[in-house]
C-alpha cells in the first residue's frame, strides 16, 4: 500500500513536471517593448524633423558668416556655442511636444497593461509584449494623452547609464590612455605600411601586428575595468533583487536606475 | 526524481520567465563567423590605409620612372585580361560549335551547315575580342596621356617654384652683400683720418725702429678691426640667408603639395569619367553585337535552332567576359590608387577606396543581419521549450534570469554539420 501510494505520488509529481512549460510562467508578462523606428516614422515626426532640418540649413550660412569675422579661438568658441544653442532651442521647440506626447502614450499603455518596464524592440529576441500599435494609436488619436495615475510597478529589470559610468576618473583615464595608445599605434602602422607599400604580405603582417597590439592593450588596461564594472552591476542588482541589468539606451519606460549605486560601488 | 534538476525553472523567483543570450559570443560560434571576421579585417585594413597621409611629391624624374613602371604593370594586366578573354572566346566557340553540330546532325544537315555555323562563330568571337581589346587599348593610351600631361604640369610648376625661390634668395643675398660693402666703406671712412696720420708719420726718415714698428702695428690693428666687424656682419648675414633658404624651401614644398593635390584630383576625375565611359561602352557594344547571319541554305527550323544556340552562347560569353573585365578593372583600380599615391594624393580621395569600403560595409551588414536573424530564431525556439516569457540580448549584468547562450551556441554549431 505504502509503495503504491509512493508510486502514485511520484507519478503525480512527474505529471506536474510534464505540464506544458508555458503554463508555469503564464503570469510573468510585465516586460513590454516598443519599435521606436515605427514611432519615429509617424508623419508628425517626419514633418517636425523636416522643419528642424530646414531651420539648420538657414542657420548654417549665418554660422559660416559669423565665423569669418571671428578674431581668435575664444571668439570662434563663443560663436559655436551660440549657434549650437539656437539649434537646440529650435529642436526642443518643434520636437519637444511630440516626444512628450509619445512618452505619455507609452506610460499610459504600460500602466494599462501593468508593465513594469518597456524596452527597445532591438534587444528582444523572444516574447515580451509589443506595445507599438497601442502607442501609435494613442499618439495619433485626437486630444491630449492622459498620463497614468500610478507609477509603474517595481521592475525586475534595472538599467545603468554607461556614459555616466565612463566619466568616473579611473575609467575616463583608462579610456583616454587607450585612445592615445590606439592613435600612436595607428600612426606607427601607417608609417610602416607606407614603407612597405609594394609588399602586400608585409603590409598584411604589419596590419595583423597592429590589431594584436590593440587587443593586447585592451585586455591589459580596459578589460579589468569592464569586469569590475560588470561585477559591481551584478552586486548592486542582487541587492535590489533585480534579475537583469541593461543599458540606459535600451530602456524606454520604467525599470530601476542603478547608475548612482554602481558609481558608488566603483569609487 | 527532482534532485537531478540543476537548471533553474522559468517560474523561479530569480528567473521570473526572463532569459538572455550573449549575442556576441553566439556569433563567434556561427559557421559564417570566419567570413564576417574576414570582412571586418578588410574594412579595418582599408580604413587604416585611407587614413594615411599622402606622400610628399617626388621629383619629376622619380615620377617619370615610377609612372613607367606602373604603365608596364598596367600593360601586363591588359595582356593577361586579353589572353583570358581570347581563351574564353575559343572555349565558348568550341562549345557552340559542338552544340551547333549536334543540332545539324539532328536535322540531318551534315557538315555544310557546320562550316557555315563555324564561320558565324568566328565572326562573333572576333568582334567581341576586338571590342574589348580596343577599349582596353584606348583607355590605356588615354590614361598614359593624362598622367603624362599631369607629370609635365607638375614638373613645370616645380621648376617655376624653384626658379622663383632662387630669384628671391638671390635678391636677398645681394642686399646683404651690399650692406656688408657699405659697412666696410663706412668703417674705412671712420678710420680714414687716423690711417692718414699714421701713414704720414711712417714717412718720416728719422723714425726709430721701435716707433716705426708701433705705427705699423696700429695700422694693422685698424685693418684687423675693420675686417673683424665686417666678418661678424657677414656671419650674421649667412645665418639670415640660411634661415631664409629654409623658409623658401618650406613655401615651395607647401605650394607644390597644394598644386599637386589640385592637379591629381583633376586627373583622377578625368580617369574615373573615362573609366565609367569605357565600361559602359564595352557593355553596350558586347550586348549590341549583332547575331551573325544564319546561312540561308539550311531549313528554317534548323536556322532558328542555330540562331538560338548562337544567342545563348553569346549571352554566356558576355556574362563571363564581364567577370574578366571586372577583375581587370579591380586590378586597374589598385594601380590607379598607386598612381595617385605616387603623386601625393590621398588614396581615399580616389573613387576606388571609397567604393570598395562602401561595398564591404554593405556585405558586412547583410551577413551580420542574416546571422543575427538565425540566432534570434534559435533563441526563440529554445526559450519556448524552456517556458520563458521573454529573452533579451545586450545584457550588462545578469544576477538572475536563465542564460540561454550555451543552448543557442549548441544549436548554431550544429549548423556546421
Amino acid at each position: 500500500m505504502k509503495s503504491t501510494s509512493t508510486l502514485f505520488l511520484a507519478a503525480a509529481a512527474l505529471a506536474a513536471l510534464l505540464v506544458a512549460p508555458a503554463a508555469i510562467a503564464a503570469d510573468l508578462t510585465d516586460v513590454g517593448y516598443l519599435d521606436q523606428a515605427a514611432v519615429g516614422a509617424l508623419p508628425q515626426f517626419q514633418r517636425a524633423n523636416a522643419q528642424v532640418a530646414q531651420y539648420k540649413s538657414q542657420l548654417d550660412p549665418q554660422f559660416a558668416a559669423a565665423m569669418k569675422h571671428a578674431r581668435n579661438d575664444a571668439d570662434r568658441q563663443r560663436i559655436s556655442g551660440e549657434f549650437q544653442q539656437k539649434f537646440l532651442d529650435k529642436q526642443r521647440q518643434v520636437l519637444g511636444p511630440l516626444f512628450a506626447r509619445a512618452q505619455t502614450a507609452i506610460a499610459q499603455v504600460a500602466s494599462n497593461q501593468r508593465l513594469s518596464v518597456v524596452v527597445d524592440k532591438r534587444i528582444v529576441v523572444f516574447g515580451g509584449q509589443n506595445i507599438t500599435k497601442s502607442v501609435v494609436d494613442l499618439v495619433n488619436g485626437p486630444g491630449p494623452v492622459v498620463p497614468p495615475a500610478s507609477t509603474p510597478p517595481p521592475a525586475v529589470i534595472g538599467f545603468v547609464d554607461q556614459s555616466q559610468i565612463d566619466q568616473l576618473p579611473k575609467i575616463k583615464a583608462a579610456n583616454d590612455n587607450f585612445l592615445k595608445f590606439a592613435n600612436d599605434a595607428r600612426q606607427s602602422a601607417l608609417q610602416k605600411m607606407q614603407a612597405a607599400k609594394n609588399n602586400q604580405p608585409q603590409q598584411q603582417q604589419i596590419f595583423q601586428q597592429y590589431q594584436k597590439s590593440l587587443t593586447d592593450e585592451q585586455n591589459r588596461t580596459l578589460k579589468p575595468l569592464v569586469d569590475q564594472t560588470r561585477s559591481a552591476m551584478a552586486t548592486v542588482a542582487n541587492q535590489k533583487h533585480l534579475i537583469l541589468v541593461i543599458d540606459r539606451a535600451d530602456i524606454i519606460y520604467g525599470g530601476a536606475d542603478i547608475t548612482a549605486d554602481v558609481q558608488n560601488a566603483l569609487k | 526524481m527532482l534532485a537531478g534538476c540543476a537548471q533553474p525553472r522559468a517560474d523561479d523567483p530569480n528567473v521570473r520567465g526572463i532569459g538572455y543570450v550573449r549575442l556576441e559570443e553566439v556569433l563567434k560560434k556561427h559557421p559564417l563567423y570566419p567570413q564576417l571576421s574576414q570582412i571586418d579585417d578588410s574594412i579595418d585594413a582599408l580604413g587604416l590605409r585611407s587614413l594615411g597621409a599622402g606622400s610628399v611629391p617626388h621629383t619629376g624624374k622619380q615620377i617619370a620612372t615610377q609612372t613607367k613602371e606602373l604603365n608596364a604593370e598596367l600593360k601586363a594586366a591588359q595582356d593577361r585580361a586579353n589572353v583570358i578573354l581570347r581563351q574564353k572566346q575559343l572555349d565558348y566557340a568550341q562549345r557552340e560549335q559542338t552544340a551547333i553540330s549536334a543540332a545539324l546532325e539532328a536535322a540531318g544537315a551534315g557538315t555544310n551547315g557546320a562550316q557555315s555555323a563555324q564561320a558565324m562563330q568566328n565572326i562573333t568571337a572576333a568582334q567581341a575580342q576586338q571590342v574589348t581589346a580596343q577599349a582596353n587599348s584606348d583607355f590605356a593610351q588615354y590614361q598614359q596621356s593624362v598622367v603624362t600631361q599631369s607629370n609635365s604640369a607638375l614638373q613645370s610648376i616645380s621648376a617655376q617654384l624653384a626658379a622663383r625661390a632662387d630669384r628671391a634668395f638671390g635678391q636677398r643675398a645681394t642686399q646683404l652683400q651690399e650692406r656688408e660693402s657699405q659697412l666696410s666703406l663706412e668703417l674705412s671712412q671712420q678710420d680714414a683720418n687716423k690711417r692718414l696720420q699714421l701713414r704720414m708719420k711712417l714717412n718720416g726718415l728719422a723714425l726709430p725702429d721701435a716707433t716705426r714698428k708701433q705705427y705699423r702695428d696700429e695700422l694693422a690693428a685698424l685693418d684687423r678691426n675693420e675686417a673683424s666687424v665686417v666678418a661678424a656682419q657677414r656671419a650674421r648675414d649667412q645665418q639670415t640667408l640660411t634661415a631664409y633658404r629654409a623658409q623658401l624651401n618650406t613655401q615651395v614644398r607647401n605650394e607644390m603639395a597644394s598644386q599637386s593635390a589640385k592637379i591629381h584630383a583633376d586627373t583622377q576625375a578625368k580617369l574615373q569619367t573615362r573609366r565609367n565611359d569605357v565600361s559602359q561602352q564595352v557593355s553596350s557594344q558586347l550586348q549590341g553585337l549583332r547575331p551573325a547571319a544564319v546561312p540561308s541554305n539550311l531549313p528554317a527550323a534548323t536556322r532558328d535552332r542555330i540562331a538560338e544556340i548562337d544567342r545563348t552562347f553569346k549571352a554566356k560569353f558576355q556574362a563571363d567576359a564581364q567577370k574578366t573585365i571586372a577583375q581587370y578593372q579591380a586590378t586597374k583600380a589598385e594601380l590607379d590608387a598607386r598612381y595617385a599615391e605616387l603623386q601625393g594624393a590621398d588614396a581615399s580621395a580616389t573613387g576606388a577606396a571609397h567604393t570598395q569600403l562602401g561595398q564591404l560595409q554593405r556585405e558586412r551588414d547583410d551577413l551580420y543581419n542574416k546571422m543575427v536573424e538565425q540566432i534570434r530564431r534559435d533563441a526563440g525556439t529554445v526559450a519556448a521549450k524552456r517556458g520563458l516569457q521573454v529573452v533579451l540580448v545586450n545584457i550588462e549584468a545578469a544576477p538572475g534570469g536563465i542564460d540561454l547562450t550555451r543552448d543557442v551556441e549548441r544549436d548554431i554549431e550544429s549548423l556546421h554539420e
